[in-house]
């Protein structure tokens, strides 16, 4: 294509030109707005591992220190070093594994249930799940607390659920786990035609093997979706972490963190090291499936 | 490849309106046959009881002679086409084409071999590392015809599997459908909501309408011997005139409107049935292309006026105004064939209706003009306006079931 097709010279018209204009201007705002609440929210990240490689009379300077010059990483070997962390890292990784594999298990049954089976009373059954989502965790507290410390005098259940054990943190997760994931999954499930599984029991499958070989792999960036979900929620949480764990040995990262701040007042260094440490694991799960995550997310906005 | 019986077969949904009543219908093994009627009749719900996606009320389906009310899907060796496809986005076409294969065990060679000559047969083969979202419409309609040629099963079920197609696929699909069905000489159950598709595809057509099944024929004969006003209205496009008259048997008269239509004596004498509604109005039909412009054609003369006329490039449709006594018993044929009443109403005449005639392409009309049309008083139809059903002529006898 070496021809160039000549053409007459348009007329720029005035008008046409200044709404042009405007529409870049109004596009710059908005950028520019967008660019402030990127600002806003990494900050305190910053902030938090710039700090957490300054030495301690650099922190609490009065003029501010914007980027370590002298940088250390002794405040991560006194958070390696501090007692009871590598319980927790493990106690953390074993409430987070169960957290996750259940909420997956039990939120697909029942987003099953809930999506593909007519039963009776499952319209308010899908408003209590809402409904609960809304009930504040701080307002729980003490009624699940009495609760699990009566399960403590329960034989046969006592060995796992209770005050003080870490089955009973991941039972008190899954109940706010748990309706979300229910509700996520749900969504997805109905986005799925039920012509797929029909046709998939008519060509020869069980209804459980339709299940499986076509429902489960169409849901599956919902499953990934929830896992992260999860994934995080069990992570971050602290204040039934806090208020249910006793022993120091049982405590995971997050109340692990908190014994950074003692009587004396609190160790800075350590205490953005530890943080630092313990966000790791979260980006690099979210990394390796944050491709997934993004159409998953959408695709479980638009249905359900 | 195996017969497909319904025998006394009904749908309840909740418990108030049977979405299926009493139906009975036989598909001959290797037999083309077309469920239509307007949506809500109950002809998928009927296709869907066949699969085994629908449970059965009452009555017994049967399959090659084997009673199948209590089977599962997968076990009634049918193939289904969905009308959205239903093809499984997270699998290539092969696997696509292969999934009915891999769930009866088939071996993996055998798969192949089938799955790659179904592919080629049906233009398919050099898509088939594609998934379904990369391919057009047509493509996907040839993806889901072929998951269900591939295992070869003892019949067909297709619900409406071409109305996600645009107009000229259609057409062609169509073609195609049949041509497969001939060759596989495979029993086929095909649900529609076309006539048109009907018409063209079935070796019979089953008319349902409600729940109920209005008549199992040939299309011809469908088209011909309508059963009662409900097919009468419903095959044909565009549909057949429906107007009132009134008529005396012994005097050998119709009066349509102010116009007295004499019935020859063996029009007369083929419709024995007629003598029992002399002094009575009933329902007459006539079909467009039997209305016909007086000039050159003896028969019946009607005065009109000409409301519109549209051309379809071989003919043109019009529409003519006439004084006549238009249907009352609206409830008795297919509303969307019902044209609207006439808006204008002919100068000094009580009531009117729109006949619509198909008219050679040469005829020069304009709207607004008076014309004549003449009518063939041998190709009226006469319906019972109580009850809706056909008064039937001995010359083309109704051999199939009538609905009451």
């Amino acid at each position: 294509m070496s021809a160039v097709t000549p053409m007459a010279p348009t007329p720029v018209r005035a008008a046409a030109f200044r709404p042009g204009s405007r529409r870049r201007l109004r596009k710059g705002g908005w950028n520019a707005l967008a660019l402030l609440v990127l600002v806003v929210m990494v900050f305190p990240v910053y902030w938090m591992v710039s700090t957490a490689f300054k030495p301690g009379q650099k922190i609490l300077s009065y003029t501010p220190q914007w980027f370590p010059t002298h940088p250390t990483v002794s405040n991560f070997s006194d958070a390696t070093h501090q007692a009871f962390f590598w319980n927790a890292v493990k106690n953390s990784l074993i409430v987070v594994s169960v957290v996750v594999a259940l909420s997956l298990v039990l939120a697909f049954l029942a987003a099953l249930a809930l999506a593909k089976f007519h039963f009776y009373g499952r319209k308010p059954f899908i408003v209590v799940i809402l409904g609960v989502q809304m009930v504040p965790l701080a307002a729980l507290i003490i009624p699940l607390y009495i609760m699990m410390s009566r399960l403590n005098d329960v034989k046969g259940v006592n060995h796992v659920l209770g005050v003080d054990k870490l089955g009973g943190v991941i039972a008190m997760y899954l109940t706010f786990v748990l309706p979300f994931a229910v509700w996520t999954l749900r969504g997805f499930l109905l986005g799925v035609p039920k012509e797929l599984e029909e046709s998939a029991m008519v060509d020869g499958a069980t209804r459980f093997g339709a299940f499986v070989r076509i429902l489960l792999p169409l849901v599956g960036p919902g499953l990934v979706a929830t896992s992260i979900f999860a994934f995080i929620q069990a992570w971050n949480e602290f204040i039934i972490a806090y208020v249910f764990l006793h022993t120091p040995e049982k405590q995971t990262l997050m109340v692990w963190l908190a014994s950074f701040t003692t009587l004396r007042g609190t160790e800075w260094g350590p205490l953005m090291a530890g943080a630092t440490l313990c966000s790791l694991p979260v980006i690099v799960f979210f990394l390796l499936v944050q491709r997934r995550i993004a159409f998953g997310l959408t695709a479980g906005a638009v249905k359900g | 490849m195996a017969n497909i019986e319904f025998l006394h077969v009904t749908k309840l949904y909740g418990g108030d309106m049977p979405a299926v009543r009493d139906l009975n219908l036989e598909i001959a093994e290797g037999e083309f046959v077309v469920l239509v009627g307007p949506s809500g009749c109950g002809k998928t719900t009927a296709l869907r009881m066949v699969a085994g996606l629908e449970e059965i009320t009452a009555g017994e389906i049967r399959i090659g002679g084997h009673v199948v009310n209590d089977l599962a899907p997968r076990e009634r060796d049918i193939a289904m086409v969905f009308q959205n496809y239903a093809l499984y986005p997270h699998k290539t076409v092969y696997e696509n084409l292969a999934f009915g294969l891999r769930m009866r065990k088939v071996p993996k060679a055998e798969q192949k071999t089938r799955v790659e000559e179904i592919a080629r047969v049906l233009g398919l083969g050099d898509m088939l590392q594609r998934r379904p979202a990369q391919l057009s419409g047509g493509q996907r309609q040839r993806v889901a015809m072929g998951r269900a040629i591939v295992r070869e099963p003892k019949a067909f079920l297709m619900d409406e599997p071409l109305s996600n197609l645009d107009a000229k696929l259609r057409v062609q699909m169509r073609a195609e459908i049949a041509r497969i069905q001939q060759a596989l000489k495979v029993t086929a159950l095909y649900v529609t909501h076309d006539q048109v598709e009907a018409m063209t595809m079935g070796h019979r057509v089953a008319v349902m309408r409600d729940g109920v099944l209005q008549q199992v024929d040939t299309p011809q004969r469908l088209y011909d011997a309508p059963a009662n006003l409900f097919v009468a209205s419903f095959v044909g496009s565009p549909p057949m005139n429906l107007l009132q008259a009134g008529i005396d048997y012994g005097a050998g008269t119709l009066q349509l409107g102010e116009t007295e239509v004499t019935l020859p004596s063996d029009v007369l004498a083929s419709r024995p049935g007629l003598r029992a509604f002399t002094g009575r109005t009933v329902a007459v039909g006539i079909r467009p292309e039997d209305v016909r412009e007086a000039a050159g054609w003896d028969g019946a003369r009607l005065r009109g006026r000409i409301l519109l006329v549209e051309s379809l490039g071989s003919e043109q449709l019009v529409h003519i105004e006439i004084a006549a006594a238009p249907l009352e018993r609206t409830d008795l044929v297919d509303a969307a064939a019902q044209p609207a009443a006439s808006p204008l109403g002919v100068d000094g005449l009580g009531q009117a209706v729109t006949l619509l005639g198909r008219f050679d392409r040469h005829l020069l009309l304009r709207p607004g003009e008076a014309v004549e049309v003449a009518i063939d008083p041998q190709l009226l139809h006469f319906f019972d306006l109580e009850t809706g059903a056909a008064i039937p002529s001995v010359q083309v006898p109704l051999a199939a079931e009538v609905a009451t």
